[in-house]
């Protein structure tokens, strides 16, 4: 019995996307999440779309999604608070300056405008940027959103549709037979469908590796937090100091940087995402980024798991074996990556091809990755800021 | 072993333990927030002092002075040489657990009117007492609105109550207390209102509120505080909807319950079970107060107060769990009757959440915040689809979220737990059913001056990444 089209696992962005997508182009679609809706790194992302300067394979799909970006409200009908203010990086020392130097030579290879500007030039953008900052490079593209919105809103226009997300719902095990997907396996029975896209983030590699498919994914703890709200001060993304800095509309300041920590998960089960003193430490370069700060307070702070893949690129595969199952996963830049990537996966379930840029990001770069990948990389769990 | 303990909140339990644990020879240190600045006394945690503290508290000295005349235990404390911190917050508690094996030995975060300092430790108590619960009503942002605790506190401790003319609301055990006080210092008592059809405090609080001639309105409900700048009367209404009037009072005392300060063990990751007898969630501890985290305690009652000194002083640990404390009168119960009264009674458009200005109707319909001037294309319901018996019905993060009520400065000690019986009355599922909402570090907002690190090592220093700067290692 064949109960669903498609069945995506994961009710995070990417999962939301997805099924908004495929819904929209026809099909019938579940959703199943280990816990609630955007519980994950999709409610605790910063927020910025990434243009991938870095990474210029991904540049092309970045680019994809800041187009859907700007029209992202009207697409779903309810508010992401998408700023399109353009975006920033500031040294504040020689050793960054020097850093983003180079960087700005990577992001030449993409066909983004962006300029290296002096330290003058930067508080010109920024004004209450701290007197130390030396320059950076500035582009108008770009801008950031508010993660809780922006999946939620997905979610509520996936339901508009007809789409079902049932939450509390954890995935198993994932189910094929005769080469194609049959559908998977949940506490509460098993459920059928001729399409699975996987959207777990880290957790995508432990539910394929019983098929025999390695996806390198290491997951990874990082720290955030909020202020209290200020007065208007930018409207940038901003990165700088070692943080990524963006006032919300409500004039929270939030930011996140720093030490990180490598982990391991079990198949649906939600992970521990423990604060750290290091929140403390965030805050002092928040304050020498941007003095003015010291007149606000410290509100709230949160971590989130994040899923990197050994060169941290964006990974969207469809499998000729199971038919019918394709995954995606972003390294840590997922929230901005959200609308091109929904309708990557969505397409590539529906038709096997997709018109999105997604050439180079498919799982066969990772042929020669070795088994045990993460701890030469000294990324196993338990590795600290490494 | 306990090792070195930590003991937050100098109530009588939190002093008895660390004068106990000081006595045997073990290295303690007692905090505790109070005396607080009065900016932070303005948060309305744990004690909702509401928008009219009196000017007289801004006098530190005298303050400290009243705290410690206050308390006997804590002199005593003070006298045996204990290591005491008062007027010192604990805003975080870290230590190593899941995903997170880099933090040492466990730690606390403390910080101070002149700056912060991390705690090394080996065991945390807990003793952090309650807080006042006020839920909302027309006009509760004015200067004169309080709780029953911090009125006992203004009257009691710091004895600069201003007020001449109080209208209490609540008949409980605290409503009671604040009215002795209250009269004992000469202050008037206009009416007493209570929701419910009886003297919560029993028969012979019914008896003795009726020898000091004072009226108490049953069935009765608080319909809004009058006033422009501060207030001037209250307004009542009885809940069959037959009479309203009005009563001219400068204060009106919300006294009808507090609830456990849980922000700390919810936040640390303790394991924790909805008691409809506090109308809380709290730890799951043993019988010696031990929660889900290893030499983390919760001081619940006395009963596991007492059992935790005998472990102070030798017992062993993992004593087996004695009889469960008699049952009271459900205090979700009582705090639901209100609630429902107040909704009853006043209308959508009262303000639910004072931080972000959202009303109860915003809230329960899932409005987005108003500075962002757009609607939802359509209506959403908070009910969650599952299949699972288990699966939480609400969000309350969810509401949060969508909604800002209990987002703002107050961190949601204002507001969250009528937020959550809002949502259990209107969508008809049990407030158990509702996942709560997180609680997060830091406990109470800080100036970002006075917490962030200023003896950050080198190799942090050195060592601290961004994404893109890694990427470009390889
Ligand atoms: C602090 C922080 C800051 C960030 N900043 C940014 C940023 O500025 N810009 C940006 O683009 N990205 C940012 N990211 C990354 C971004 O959040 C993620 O890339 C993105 O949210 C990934 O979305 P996702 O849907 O793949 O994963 P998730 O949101 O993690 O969703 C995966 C979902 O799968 C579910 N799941 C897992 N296993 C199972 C199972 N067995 N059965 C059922 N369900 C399962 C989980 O419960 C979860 O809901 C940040 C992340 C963090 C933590």
């Amino acid at each position: 019995m064949k109960n669903f089209d498609i069945i995506v696992v994961g009710a995070g962005i990417l999962g939301l996307a997805t099924a908004y997508q495929a819904q929209k182009a026809g099909a019938k679609v579940l959703v199943l999440d280990a816990g609630a809706t955007a519980y994950e790194a999709s409610s605790r992302a910063t927020g910025y779309l990434s243009l991938r300067g870095e990474t210029p394979a991904e540049s092309p799909l970045a680019q994809e999604a800041e187009k859907l970006w700007d029209s992202l409200d009207d697409e779903l009908g309810y508010p992401t608070e998408w700023t399109q203010k353009g975006r920033i990086w500031a040294a504040l020392d020689e050793r960054e300056l020097d850093e983003l130097k180079s960087l700005y030579g990577t992001f030449q290879k993409t066909d983004i405008p962006f300029e290296f500007l002096d330290g003058d030039a930067m508080r010109k953008l920024i004004p209450c940027l701290s007197p130390n900052c030396l320059g950076g490079i500035w582009t108008s593209r770009s801008g950031h959103a508010n993660p809780q919105r922006t999946s939620q809103a997905f979610a509520w226009a996936f339901n508009d549709l007809g789409g079902e997300i049932r939450e509390y719902t954890p995935v198993l095990e994932l189910l094929a037979e005769g080469g194609k997907v049959k559908g998977v396996r949940t506490p509460q029975g098993e459920l059928h469908c001729d399409k699975l896209a996987l959207c777990a983030a880290a957790h995508n590699s432990l539910l394929l590796a019983p098929l025999g498919i390695h996806f390198p994914l290491a997951p990874v703890r990082l720290e955030a937090l909020v202020t209290t709200p200020m007065p208007p001060l930018f409207e940038q993304a901003f990165i700088g100091n070692g943080l990524s800095i963006r006032q919300t509309k409500r004039g929270n300041l939030h930011m996140n940087g720093g030490p990180y920590e490598w982990v391991d998960l079990e198949i649906g089960k939600e992970p521990a995402k423990p604060n750290t003193q290091i929140v403390r430490n965030i805050l002092r370069r928040a304050i020498e980024t941007m003095p003015v700060l010291k007149g606000a307070q410290f509100l709230r702070s949160w971590a989130g798991i994040v899923d990197m893949a050994p060169d941290q690129m964006t990974t969207i595969h469809r499998f000729e074996s199971p038919a019918g199952l394709v995954t995606a996963a972003c390294s840590g830049h997922g929230f901005g990556m959200a609308p091109a990537v929904g309708i990557a996966v969505s397409q590539l379930l529906m038709n096997r091809e997709t018109a999105m840029p997604v050439g180079q990001l498919s799982l066969d770069r990772f042929k020669n990755v070795a088994p045990d990948w993460r701890v030469r990389r000294n990324w196993q769990a338990g590795r600290y800021n490494s | 072993m306990l090792g070195k303990i930590v003991v937050v909140g100098a109530s009588a339990a939190g002093c008895r333990l660390a004068l106990a644990a000081h006595s045997v020879g073990q290295d303690v240190t007692l905090v505790d927030e109070h005396p607080q600045a009065m900016k932070d006394m303005s948060f309305d945690a744990p004690w909702f002092y509401g928008a009219g503290l009196p000017s007289a508290l801004l006098n530190d000295n005298s303050i400290a002075q009243a705290l410690l005349e206050g308390s006997p235990e804590l002199v005593e404390c003070l006298e045996a040489g204990v290591d005491i911190r008062v007027s010192t917050i604990l805003w975080g508690a870290f230590r190593n657990g899941p995903n997170c094996v880099n933090v040492g030995r466990p730690r606390v975060g403390l910080v101070t009117r002149d700056g912060n300092e991390i705690l090394e430790h080996d065991s945390l108590i807990i003793a952090t007492g309650v807080r006042d619960f006020v839920p909302s009503f027309k006009g509760w942002e004015l200067p004169g609105v309080f709780g029953g605790k911090a009125g006992i506190a203004l009257l009691d401790l710091y004895q600069v109550f201003e007020g001449r003319k109080v209208v209490v609301l609540g008949t409980s055990e605290l409503a009671l207390r604040f009215i002795r006080s209250a009269l004992s210092r000469g202050v008037e008592i206009v009416a007493v209102i209570e929701a419910g059809d009886e003297v919560a405090a029993g028969i012979e609080a019914a008896e003795w509120l009726s020898q000091q001639t004072i009226p108490v309105h049953l069935g009765h409900v608080l319909q809004e505080a009058k006033g422009s700048v501060a207030v001037t009367g209250a307004r009542c209404a009885s809940l069959d909807g037959s009479s309203t009037f009005d009563l001219d009072c400068d204060s009106i005392a919300v006294a009808i319950a507090t609830l456990p300060n849980i922000e700390l063990p919810a936040a640390m990751g303790c394991k924790m079970q909805y008691d409809p007898n506090v109308a809380s969630w709290v730890p799951e501890i043993n019988a010696q107060g031990e929660t889900s985290l290893e030499n983390v305690f919760w001081a619940a009652n006395d009963r596991a107060v007492d059992a935790l000194l005998e472990r102070i002083n030798g017992a062993e640990p993992d004593a087996p769990p004695g009889p469960p404390p008699a049952a009271s009168i459900s205090t979700l119960d009582y705090i639901k009757a209100w609630i429902s009264a107040l909704h009853q009674s006043g209308d959508d458009a009262v303000t639910l959440c004072q931080c972000e200005s959202v009303s109860r109707g915003e809230f329960c319909g899932i409005a987005p915040p108003a500075y962002l001037g757009k609607e939802l294309r359509n209506q959403q319901t908070p009910v969650n689809q599952s299949d699972s018996s288990d699966a939480p019905r609400i969000n309350q993060d969810f509401m949060k979220r969508m909604t800002r009520v209990s987002m703002g400065h107050c961190q949601g000690k204002r507001c969250r737990d009528e937020a959550v019986v809002a949502l259990s009355l209107r969508f008809g599922c049990d407030v158990e059913a509702i996942r709560p909402a997180s609680y997060r570090f830091p406990l109470r907002p800080i100036d970002l001056g006075l917490i962030a690190d200023d003896d950050e090592s080198d190799e942090i220093r050195l060592n601290w990444q961004m994404w893109p700067y890694e990427t470009r290692q390889d």
